[in-house]
This record gives structure tokens, C-alpha cells and sequence, in this order.
């Protein structure tokens, strides 16, 4: 379980004070689909990092399970990350020199268990069998979102934390995406995705709303 | 790293060169053009310094030690000291433990009339080395008992030759050698074994002067730090330096590796520097990927071994590389910037380790700062400002 206790998030920028979230209290049970909707820079992606253990909150406690992220060390938070999170991005972060099969094993890097033929399995069950030799650059932004998708289902995460991962695909794509991340969600995975479009919405358990940073 | 993680490491490196040549070959250039510097002043510098002592040994002692008392006025004017000391003394040099003298010769001079000739008999000892040190090839005549080796005038005046028996002073020698002319007073001499010298002048156990030859292994040494050295061993002795040409090389061999002592650190410094703005360029270049290998959970470790591993590579290739360009260029180019030492410039093996353990500490020392700057970096903003 997801618990999130009166969480705030203030950056100091050259223009002053920003409240990314504002005393945000929420929960999210296991295997539950979460979608967050609101306007840009109205902190949904501060909030799925603070989530993912990757931005420490100005106030308030964050915890998975009843673990507190923040009172855990680097490496712990690293490591819990590694073994129950699986992050997606709307820019789908793939390193470019590496092929599509390769970047889906990246979390080897971190301890994951990984096997090569685990993760061509993955990436056959995604459609994308005939591309899994291909670099970022030769592959469509479709194709680059499954990988990155793949990436972070091949260690078998509890929780899927997804930025906008439709952002930048057609609908078709779109559709693909959203019906890979509900079928993880069937499977009992928790999913906890920020999205404009009404796809996320439609497949999600409940629809949060955020705001200036405050979920209304 | 799970399984699979280290070889994923490996092709992601290598990967990560092929994407980023420039990044990779600016970082190398850096570090060949430091290897093959450094190599090739070095390689140039040994065969300098070999040739040095070569030519040093060719132009023969450039140390004399003589007795307490002796007027050098008339020594140089004699050419030998009129004075005695115990043969012993250089025995006892020997043994000294000094570092600043080595191949002793012990000689005993009087001039004497020969046949109605002026000849300057002279006897020799065989070489001493010092006592513990390194053995040398020994300098000298090594004269056997009971032979004579005749100056080229004395030989042609008498029309002396090898094998000829000679009656000197009551005793019977054989001529064993006539030498080269010298266009010296050598020319005039007739050298023997010490002892058999000190017999016919009736001088047993004595000598008149022990020539040595100017260590040149250290730090620079003055004469007057060696005339206390050698007065430390033998009190009261007399010690001259016979500057050479080959001195002078030597000098100029000291001032050389003075410039070289700037140029090599100088050269690493700036390489140094190079690969380090190289490896941030590359950090800099990697931010994303670092922000998303960290928002996958690995650790330090691992992002940091992908720097480091990949400047590693980088110093071995360039030390490689650097030797084999430094070493050609000495050879090829070194004989033109230090004519005399031509024959003495070849590869020196040894380098190539030396080579590649400095380059890749050097390339770990530039790119460390980076690799931690890597490892420090906040993945979240990273990850927010995409």
C-alpha cells in the first residue's frame, strides 16, 4: 500500500518559492489503478517521483507498505526501487546506443535478475519481435514506448509508475499502451499514472485530481 | 549487478564508445600524445645517459688521487706526482663504500733513462672495483706480471716489437703490446705490472697515485664533495678533476633531463586536465541515462564503473598506442636532436608496462572527479527537466 501523509514539495528557483504539492494525503491500495489528471506544472510529476522514492518532500512521510522511502538510506531506496517499482516516462528515457533488447535488461545494472530470452519474450508478447535489434533511433515512438515499457515490467515490479506514457503516441499506440498497462493491472499490479488523455481514466479504479499542487 | 549485469556493463561501454567517438577519440588523443611524449623523451633521455657513461669510460679516469703535499704546479708539469702513499690506500678506497668514485687504479711513475732514452716507466695494478657494488667492465691496462706494454715511441725508437724481451732497470720483460700513438706523453711510456715496478725501483708496497673515474649515477656531485668523500676515506690525499669533453656532455645530459624534469609533468598536467573536461563533457552528455539507470534503482557502483571502466580502456589503448608512436618517434627523430647518441636509441620494452599502468591511473585520477559528479547527480531533476 501506497500512503502518502501530508506531503509537500517547495523548489527555490531563481523566481522564488514553488509549491509543487501541497500537504497532499493519499492512499492507494494494492492493485489499484490510480489515474492523476490536472493542468501542466501542477506537480503530477513531482508527485510520481516522490512516489518512486526520487524526490525527498519538504514535509510529510511517503511510504510503501509502511516502510517510510525517506527514512531509508540511498542504497535502500535504490534497492526497493530496483525490486517493487517499475517507472515509465513520456519521453521514454531509452539509452540510444543501446538496442531494444539491451535497454530492456538494463535493470540487470541494478541486481535484477535478467534473462535474455525472458526479455525477447517480453518484447514478442509487445509486438515488437522484429525490432528488438533496433537502437531507439530506428524504432517508431510506439515501438520506443513499448520498450520502455518492457523495460519496466521485465522485473516483475508490484508498482507501475507511469508519466504521461501516452503522451506522445497515436491513438493506436495510445490504445496499445493503456490496454498492456490495464493487463498488468488484471494481473494485480498497482499502477499509479499521471495522463491527459481520457484512455488512463477510463481503464483506471479512480480518477485524482491535482491542482497547484493539492489534490481537490 | 544480477546476472548478466557485468557483461551488459562491457557492451554498454563499448556501445556507448561506438555512439560517442569524438568524446572517445578526443580522451585518447589525449592520452597517446602524454604516453608517446613521455616515452619518447624517456627512451631518448636512457640513450643519452648510456652513451654518457660510454663516452666517459672512452675518455678514460677523470679523478686523480695524490699524495698530501703534492704541488700540482709540478705534477702537471712532471706529469706524475713526485710523492708516495701506500698502495693499500686503494684497497681501502675500495672497501670505502662510496658512491662517488669507482674503477680504481692504483700506478706507481718515475721517469727514468732507458737505452739513452727519456722514458716515463709506469706501473699499473689491474682495475679495483668497489667493494659491494655493481660489477663494470674494467677500465685500464691489465698488465701480466713480467710483460712491458711500450708507448708507440719508445717501441719505434728502439725498434721494439711484440714478443721482443726487454732488460729494464736489471729485470727481464717481455714486450706484450706496442699501443696506438696518443700524440701524448703515453707515447713515451713504458707501462708494467705495479708490482714489478715497485721491485725495480725498489718502492715495494708504494704508489704515487690512484686514478679513478667520476661516478655518474647520482644527483650532480661538485669536486668538493668528493674531494671530502675521498678525504673522509684517506686523509690528508690530494684529489684533481680532469675535465673531458665528456664531462661536459654529461652536464649538458643534467640540464636536458632539468628541462625534461618540466616538460613530462607539464605533459601529464595538461593531459590530465584534458581527459577530465573529456570524461565531465561525457558525464554531461549522459545526465538522462544516469537519471534513468538511477531511477531504476542501480547504485552508484555501477554507474560510476561505467565511467571509469571506460576511461581505463582509454589509458591502456593510448599507452599502447602512445608507446609504440613515442618509441618510433625517438627512434626515427632522436638521432637527428641528439646526434651522439644515435647508436644508443631503441625501444624499451619495459615502458610499454610503465606506460599503460601511468595512463590508466591518469585516466582514473581525471575522470574520477566526473564519475563522482555522475554518481552525485539528482536523477529527479534530470528526469523533470525532460
Amino acid at each position: 500500500m501506497i500512503v502518502l501523509d501530508g506531503v509537500s514539495k517547495v523548489y527555490h528557483g531563481a523566481d522564488g518559492e514553488v509549491r509543487a504539492l501541497d500537504d497532499v494525503s493519499l492512499t492507494v491500495a494494492p492493485g489499484e489503478f490510480v489515474a492523476v489528471r490536472g493542468p501542466s506544472g501542477c506537480g503530477k510529476s513531482t508527485l510520481l517521483l516522490t512516489v518512486g522514492g526520487m524526490v525527498r518532500p519538504t514535509a510529510g512521510t511517503m511510504s510503501i507498505d509502511g516502510s517510510d522511502l525517506y527514512a531509508l538510506g540511498p542504497a535502500r531506496r535504490a534497492r526497493l526501487r530496483a525490486e517493487r517499482i517499475g517507472f515509465v516516462f513520456q519521453l521514454f528515457h531509452l539509452i540510444p546506443y543501446l538496442n531494444a533488447l539491451d535497454n530492456v535488461l538494463a535493470p540487470a545494472l541494478a541486481g535484477m535478475h535478467s534473462d535474455r530470452s525472458e526479455a525477447a519474450a517480453l518484447l514478442e508478447r509487445l509486438g515488437m519481435g522484429e525490432r528488438m535489434h533496433h537502437r531507439p533511433p530506428e524504432l517508431s515512438t510506439g515501438e520506443r514506448q513499448r520498450v520502455a515499457l518492457a523495460r519496466a515490467l521485465i522485473k516483475r515490479p508490484e508498482i507501475i509508475l507511469a508519466d504521461e506514457p501516452t503522451g506522445n503516441l497515436d491513438p493506436e499506440n495510445a490504445a496499445a499502451v493503456t490496454g498492456y498497462l490495464a493487463d498488468f493491472h488484471r494481473d494485480g499490479g498497482t499502477i499509479l499514472v499521471v495522463s491527459h488523455d481520457d484512455l488512463a481514466a477510463e481503464n483506471a479504479d479512480r480518477t485524482l485530481h491535482l491542482e497547484r499542487g493539492r489534490v481537490v | 549487478m544480477g546476472n548478466g549485469g557485468p557483461m551488459l556493463l562491457l557492451r554498454m561501454m563499448l556501445a556507448e564508445i561506438v555512439h560517442r567517438k569524438g568524446n572517445f577519440l578526443s580522451a585518447l588523443i589525449a592520452v597517446t600524445t602524454a604516453a608517446a611524449i613521455c616515452v619518447g623523451v624517456i627512451t631518448v633521455c636512457d640513450a643519452s645517459r648510456r652513451e654518457t657513461v660510454r663516452l666517459m669510460r672512452d675518455m678514460g679516469f677523470n679523478l686523480l688521487i695524490v699524495p698530501e703535499g703534492t704541488d700540482m704546479t709540478d705534477f702537471w708539469s712532471r706529469s706524475f706526482a713526485e710523492g708516495e702513499m701506500p698502495e693499500e690506500y686503494v684497497r681501502r678506497l675500495a672497501d670505502s663504500g662510496l658512491m662517488t668514485v669507482q674503477h680504481l687504479v692504483a700506478r706507481l711513475q718515475k721517469r727514468i733513462t732507458w737505452q739513452g732514452r727519456d722514458v716515463l716507466l709506469t706501473g699499473i695494478l689491474p682495475e679495483m672495483q668497489m667493494t659491494g657494488g655493481p660489477v663494470k667492465a674494467p677500465m685500464g691496462l691489465d698488465i701480466p706480471r713480467g710483460s712491458a706494454y711500450l708507448g708507440r715511441r719508445v717501441a719505434d725508437s728502439a725498434g721494439l716489437g711484440v714478443g721482443d724481451e726487454i732488460e729494464l732497470l736489471g729485470r727481464r720483460l717481455r714486450v706484450a703490446t706496442v699501443l696506438e700513438e696518443q700524440g701524448s706523453i703515453d707515447d713515451i711510456r713504458v707501462y708494467a705490472h705495479l708490482h714489478d715496478v715497485q721491485e725495480m725501483l725498489d718502492r715495494p708496497g708504494r704508489i704515487n697515485e690512484i686514478e679513478a673515474l667520476q661516478c655518474l649515477c647520482g644527483s650532480k656531485q661538485s669536486l668538493g664533495s668528493i674531494r671530502d668523500d675521498v678525504r673522509s676515506v684517506l686523509p690528508g690525499v690530494e684529489v684533481t678533476e680532469m675535465r673531458s669533453i665528456a664531462i661536459a656532455r654529461a652536464e649538458t645530459r643534467r640540464m636536458v633531463e632539468r628541462f625534461n624534469g618540466v616538460l613530462v609533468p607539464a605533459v601529464v598536467l595538461m593531459a590530465t586536465i584534458w581527459v577530465g573536461l573529456a570524461a565531465m563533457r561525457n558525464v554531461n552528455d549522459r545526465r538522462v541515462e544516469i537519471g534513468v539507470l538511477r531511477a531504476l534503482g542501480v547504485a552508484s557502483q555501477p554507474i560510476a564503473a561505467l565511467f571509469l571502466a571506460k576511461m581505463m580502456l582509454i589509458g591502456l589503448i593510448g599507452a599502447v598506442v602512445g608507446w609504440a608512436v613515442g618509441t618510433a618517434l625517438a627512434v626515427h627523430y632522436g638521432t637527428a636532436i641528439f646526434p651522439i647518441t644515435a647508436k644508443g636509441i631503441a625501444p624499451i620494452y619495459a615502458l610499454l608496462g610503465w606506460a599503460a599502468v601511468g595512463a590508466a591511473l591518469l585516466c582514473l585520477v581525471a575522470s574520477w572527479l566526473p564519475a563522482m559528479s555522475a554518481v552525485m547527480q539528482d536523477p529527479a531533476e534530470v528526469l523533470s527537466e525532460e
